[in-house]
């Protein structure tokens, strides 16, 4: 029940800054009730935005992925080599989609099967697949892609909606169905909150934490290819730093970053919060490294309020604190493998 | 209350340390109600109680964890405010545990010394390596100071925490369940160890409950229920009967027996499991129908068999039939779907997850069943499977939908149970399923082993409350330090027979 | 019952120095990093230059200092992202500053460079240990924040090489003494030591055995009595002073200092602890370890360049294949060693209790 009131409470909260952002801009800009504006709200950051969804997953599942920023820009890199190569720039989506699944199958695996933290993986794997990016385009830019590729970034699909936005919020409701509604959901969390009891329900949690990384790293995959096509090139060092605005939201959202609990909706006002706070930073002229600046204190604060919330919902925490997500918890540790 | 509120004359002269009508409340919860409690210099003081008894609080009280609502703590007749562990600490007050706080990445001088290395800011290590081996010699351990502690034995590490407290010169050492994880001959030794710390001023309070070690090495016994004191005796004049009362609160009933009836086939069959460092040549048969009852002393290995069957850890040899059929199992997903279920013995950390809803934990283990199209819960069906449980099992919950973790412990308890239940499981194994929970919901779980017994279920029982066992066993597998000491049934289930099976007497 | 202390205590004491985890993991570094510089020697021609030795020297005091403040944090069960944030920090500032005042003397630079660096820790550090954020995620949003206040205040201003004072820019070719032919260069002699006095500190004083306490067992650590939050806030402000300090030789090193100085230096620094042997479970890892795991990855960086079949683009997939390596080894190793400690220990206990 805590935890109920602690999440509806932080949703309200969150609905309350969403209302005041919402309200600076329509006060700033007369145009930004548009629907157009709005489309164009979510486009500007849409590949963040689809990573943040996996990220939740992740998340709440008590592990952290810090490399998704770099397999973006690997498996853009990926697909830039190959149309390079002249391969049919079809096979090349397909090659690097794959390229990216197995960057998650390999960090997912020493989560999984090696029982390292995943802070660590995918950190090296943060430095790694960007390391792996920067071998195939060096300090080149690749771009010429075909048009219909270019326009995969910004053509409009249904009504006003890109191609990029109907696979957000395609993804979107699939990841909210999931995580409220399915078995692999459910696993999910009792895998955040207690991974032992998991694997003494019979659960094959090794597996679950490779598929969860292995989806991690695919959807960033797309994410990357999206924003290939969105820019229209392809360059080593492209999407870097989004993990932290990535993570940022899906904190923001109110997913414990102790694993086990967090909801979509939440995650959703946090998209909707970041996005107008952009928004607004772009009317008042504020400018991109200011934004990183708050996005970092977003983060912090966010942490912290809902460290008091919780202090004020009379929540005695038991002594030693819980292991924060993907950080090696030494209990565990000793276990896997044995 | 009565005459026994402020227990017998004390052995001599006035306490070094006493509670003094300490209340603690968490919530709408008192934990603590007023208690008082005395300890004197040479004395050792057992406290026992049923869990929820406030024992826990109180220890926590005396070493600066929680600070008393009401009433205080004095010192050689002072009142002392113990703010925090390092004040309680500083005056003298140490407690050891059931699980050793040790820095495992630390040597043994160091983790005897942290927090008190001497004056000046420079570590001496020779010095500190010196000094802790004396110590360990007067405890007749041969521990190297310079060993890291992540390699020594759970005895080995409790070793160095009652090394650590006498280097503090502690004059009150509070000792929470310390046997719980160690062998016979190490309990003695550390017997020894508790004996000569007395013997030497110092005032011991022990707390666990194993009424036979109270019996064995008390001077006197506290009982506490409720989170009130409820009595204060020299050991001398109390019996099991009459502490057990003071615990309980009412005459103790027969425990719930089963009547035993014809078994079937064989449902399940061992033989020879060994697995090195745990147990070896283990062999035994189970029926449907029929409770075996494995005995034997905390850390002989019967949760490791257990866990071996149920496949969290792989045996290194012998095999695990069912139905006749020889299985590999390497994951509790396969010993369930062989039908093996395992109510592990520790609920928080192994059975149940916490901030779920009941029913979520409830259908956990099946949750395939519950999947309806689309890979979605089925909730409907859900709700119901979980419903008939709760009115089975009497689980008292306001709704279905409650996080577990706001239940009482017998209550999570039930909640396990119907976990492994709605399995339909064919072997079932329980590990001390009513350990620390109320006496109603214990009756209730014997209960219930006894109908899926006469269900047909093949039950495995593994408990440490031996007339638990005698009561709901038709047969008793006896553990000893990871061997098989024998299988008793009909005239040789006698309680002294498996337990001097259990410690090893001949 | 036979009274155990009949029994030699001899040979498990021999028996443990051979295997002690801690001589393994700093013999074999020693092992790799020779075997590195070998391989090179052998690839490369004319590898050992004196120029290229002196480069190679400089580049690793920086990451060096770096790491051994970042081991201070990961010793305690946490991390710090944003060491390369300071690090630009500390340097961009220290560098306005002297260009702004040229009469400066170096010891005021550098007090002003480890202040900032300091200044900048203890703020981490009060999130972790007074407002409870796991370091992850406060350090990963001082990273940005700290960045982007450097960016805010700089304005894209680039600081040149022309307005440094002159002993700055000679600092990285300043020379304590002369080895053969190799010049050991003031800076890493500088780093070297302080390295070194940190690890005896690490090692001999009670402060340092806190730290290790803490990421041992934080439970155990409150209850011996240890303030684990002025613990952590001197990891952190240690860590942010070494990164300050690294960033005074940042500036010293390259002269032109912009926004995004130090940019990337976290990675670089988590990689040579975790190289190093630091345990990321917290505990134990010593300065030292980490100080080899920074000339291994100073030797592999700067080394690589010169070998033809490879282009300088490796550099980062060679850094994250490294971690990875270095903390599969540590963990599958590490695990069977103390495997095999414990089952001997048990074995020995069943000894004596058969006996």
């Amino acid at each position: 029940m805590a935890s109920w009131a602690r999440r509806s409470t932080w949703e309200l909260v969150l609905l309350v800054i969403l209302a005041a952002t919402v309200v600076f801009n329509v006060s700033d800009s007369s145009g930004y009730l548009s629907i157009d504006n709005f489309v164009n709200l979510f486009q500007l950051h849409i590949e963040k935005i689809i990573v943040v969804i996996p990220m939740a997953f992740v998340i709440i599942a008590g592990e952290i992925d810090l490399s998704v920023a770099s397999v973006m820009a690997w498996s853009a890199s990926v697909l830039a080599w190959m149309y390079e190569q002249d391969a049919p720039l079809v096979l090349a989506v397909v090659v690097a989609l794959a390229a990216a699944a197995m960057a998650g199958l390999i960090q997912g695996w020493c989560v999984a099967r090696l029982g390292l933290p995943s802070l660590v993986v995918t950190l090296a794997g943060l430095i790694g697949w960007r390391g792996a990016a920067r071998i195939l385009v060096e300090d080149r830019s690749i771009g010429d892609f075909p048009r219909w590729f270019d326009q995969l970034g910004q053509d409009k699909l249904v009504g006003p909606l890109p191609v990029s936005l109907v696979i957000f919020f395609a993804l979107f409701a699939l990841g909210w169905v999931i995580l409220a509604r399915s078995a692999a959901g459910r696993v999910l969390y009792v895998i955040g909150d207690n991974a032992e009891v998991a694997r003494y329900s019979g659960i094959d949690v090794a597996r679950a934490r490779l598929a969860l990384f292995t989806t991690s790293s695919l959807v960033a995959g797309v994410a990357g290819i999206l924003f290939a096509a969105r820019l229209g090139t392809v360059r080593g060092d492209m999407a870097a730093g989004f993990e932290l605005e990535i993570i940022t939201i899906v904190l923001l959202g109110g997913v414990s970053i102790f694993g086990g609990s967090g909801r979509m909706s939440g995650v959703f006002l946090a998209v909707l919060i970041v996005l107008n706070l952009r928004n607004g930073f772009g009317l008042a002229n504020v400018g991109g490294n200011t934004q990183t600046g708050v996005i970092g204190l977003i983060l912090i604060g966010s942490v912290i309020a809902q460290n008091v919330i919780d202090r004020l919902g009379n929540r005695t925490r038991a002594p030693g604190a819980p292991t924060a997500a993907g950080m090696p918890d030494p209990a565990q540790a000793g276990a896997v493998g044995a | 209350m009565s005459e026994t509120e402020f227990g017998p004359a004390p052995p001599t002269g006035a306490p070094i340390l006493s509670v003094i009508d300490v209340s603690k409340s968490f919530g709408s919860t008192h934990a603590l109600r007023g208690v008082a409690l005395d300890l004197h210099a040479g004395e050792v003081h057992s406290l026992v109680g049923e869990n929820g008894a406030g024992k826990s609080t109180l220890i926590k009280v005396m070493t600066g964890l929680y600070r008393p609502d009401a009433g205080h703590v004095a010192l050689d007749g002072h009142a002392v405010e113990l703010r925090t562990p390092a004040i309680a600490q500083s005056l003298g007050i140490a407690c050891i545990y059931q699980e050793p706080l040790v820095f495992p990445d630390l040597s043994v001088s160091e983790n005897i010394f942290m927090g008190h290395t001497g004056r000046g800011r420079l570590v001496h290590w020779r010095d500190m390596d010196e000094r802790a081996g004396e110590i360990l010699r007067q405890l007749e351990v041969d521990i190297d100071p310079r060993a890291v502690a992540s390699q020594l034995t759970v005895a080995g590490q409790q070793a160095v925490e009652i090394a650590k407290a006498m280097s503090r010169d502690v004059r009150v050492l509070i000792m929470d369940e310390p046997t719980a994880a160690l062998s016979a001959h190490e309990v003695r030794r550390l017997f020894r160890q508790v004996a000569r710390l007395a013997e030497s001023g110092v005032a011991v309070l022990f707390v666990s409950h194993r009424l036979d070690e109270v019996f064995e090495i008390s001077d006197r016994i506290t009982v506490f229920r409720d989170g009130q004191h409820i009595s204060t005796k020299p050991a001398a004049e109390v019996t099991e009967v009459s502490l057990i009362r003071d615990m309980v609160g009412r005459e103790l009933s027969d425990f719930f027996r089963r009547v035993p009836h014809e078994p079937g086939e064989v449902a399940l069959s061992v033989e020879g499991l060994s697995r090195a460092g745990a147990f070896e040549n283990i062999s035994f048969d189970v029926r449907r129908g029929e409770v075996l009852g494995f005995a034997g002393l905390v850390g002989s290995g019967r949760t490791e068999v257990a866990e071996a069957l149920f496949g969290v850890r792989r045996a290194d040899s012998g095999t695990i039939r069912t139905d006749g059929e020889v299985l590999q199992i390497s994951s509790p997903r396969e010993a369930m779907e062989h039908g093996i279920a395992y109510v592990s013995e520790d609920r928080r950390r192994l059975g149940l997850s916490l901030p779920q809803s009941v029913a979520a934990n409830i259908t956990l283990p099946g949750l395939r069943r519950f999947v309806s199209r689309w890979w979605l819960i089925d909730r409907n069906a859900e709700r119901r499977a979980a419903e008939v449980y709760r009115e089975r099992l009497q689980i008292r919950t306001t709704s279905l939908s409650t996080p577990v973790g706001v239940l009482s412990g017998g209550n999570q308890q039930k909640v396990m149970l119907a976990k492994w239940l709605d399995l339909k499981p064919s072997v079932l194994i329980f590990d001390e399923p009513t350990r620390g929970i109320d006496v109603g919901a214990k009756a209730d779980v014997h209960e219930l082993i006894g109908e899926l017994a006469e269900g047909g279920v093949a039950v495995i029982l593994i408990s440490s409350d031996l007339p638990e066992v005698l009561a709901m066993s038709d047969r008793v597998l006896v553990m000893r330090e990871g061997r098989q000491m024998g299988i008793f049934a009909d005239a040789d289930l006698d309680q002294e027979r498996i337990m001097m099976a259990a410690v090893g007497v001949e | 019952m036979i009274a155990e202390q009949d029994l030699p205590a001899a040979p498990s004491r021999s028996r443990r120095s051979l295997l002690e985890p801690e001589r393994v993991k700093g013999l074999t570094l020693v092992a790799v990093v020779l075997a590195t510089v070998f391989i090179f020697s052998v690839v490369v021609d004319d590898y050992l230059s004196a120029r290229f030795v002196s480069r190679l020297l400089i580049a690793i005091s920086i990451t060096a200092l770096v790491a051994a403040g970042e081991t201070l944090v990961i010793i305690t069960r946490n991390i710090d992202l944003s060491v390369g944030s300071m690090v630009g920090v500390a340097a961009y500032l220290t560098a306005e500053m002297l260009a702004e005042n040229q009469g400066l003397s170096a010891p005021i630079a550098v007090l002003v460079a480890v202040g900032i660096g300091t200044a900048l820790g203890l703020v981490n550090g009060v999130l972790v240990a007074v407002a409870r954020l796991p370091s992850i995620i406060a350090t990963l949003g001082t990273l940005s924040i700290y960045r982007s206040l450097l960016t805010n205040h700089a304005g894209g201003k680039t600081i040149s090489t022309g307005s440094l004072p002159a002993w700055l820019i000679d600092l990285p070719r300043s020379t304590l003494f002369r080895l053969g032919r190799y010049d050991v260069r003031t800076m890493f002699a500088v780093t070297l030591g302080i390295a070194v006095v940190l690890h005896l500190a690490l090692q001999y004083t009670r402060g340092g055995r806190h730290l290790y306490a803490l990421g041992s067992n934080p439970e155990a650590a409150r209850q011996a009595g240890l303030n684990e939050r002025r613990i952590q806030i001197t990891a952190f402000a240690g860590c942010g002073a070494l990164a300050g300090l690294a960033g005074f030789l940042y500036v010293g090193r390259f002269g032109t200092i912009n926004v995004t100085a130090g940019s990337g230096l976290e990675l670089a620094a988590i990689a040579a602890a975790v190289v190093g042997g630091v345990s990321t479970l917290g505990g134990s890892g010593t300065i030292m370890g980490a100080f080899l795991g920074a000339v291994l990855i100073g030797v592999l960086d700067q080394s690589l360049v010169r070998v033809e079949q490879i282009s300088e683009f490796w550099r980062d997939a060679i850094l994250g294949a490294l971690i990875f390596i270095a903390v599969f080894l540590d963990v599958t190793v590490g695990r069977r060693l103390k495997e095999r400690a414990r089952r001997r220990a048990i074995d020995e206990a069943r000894e004596v209790e058969h006996g």
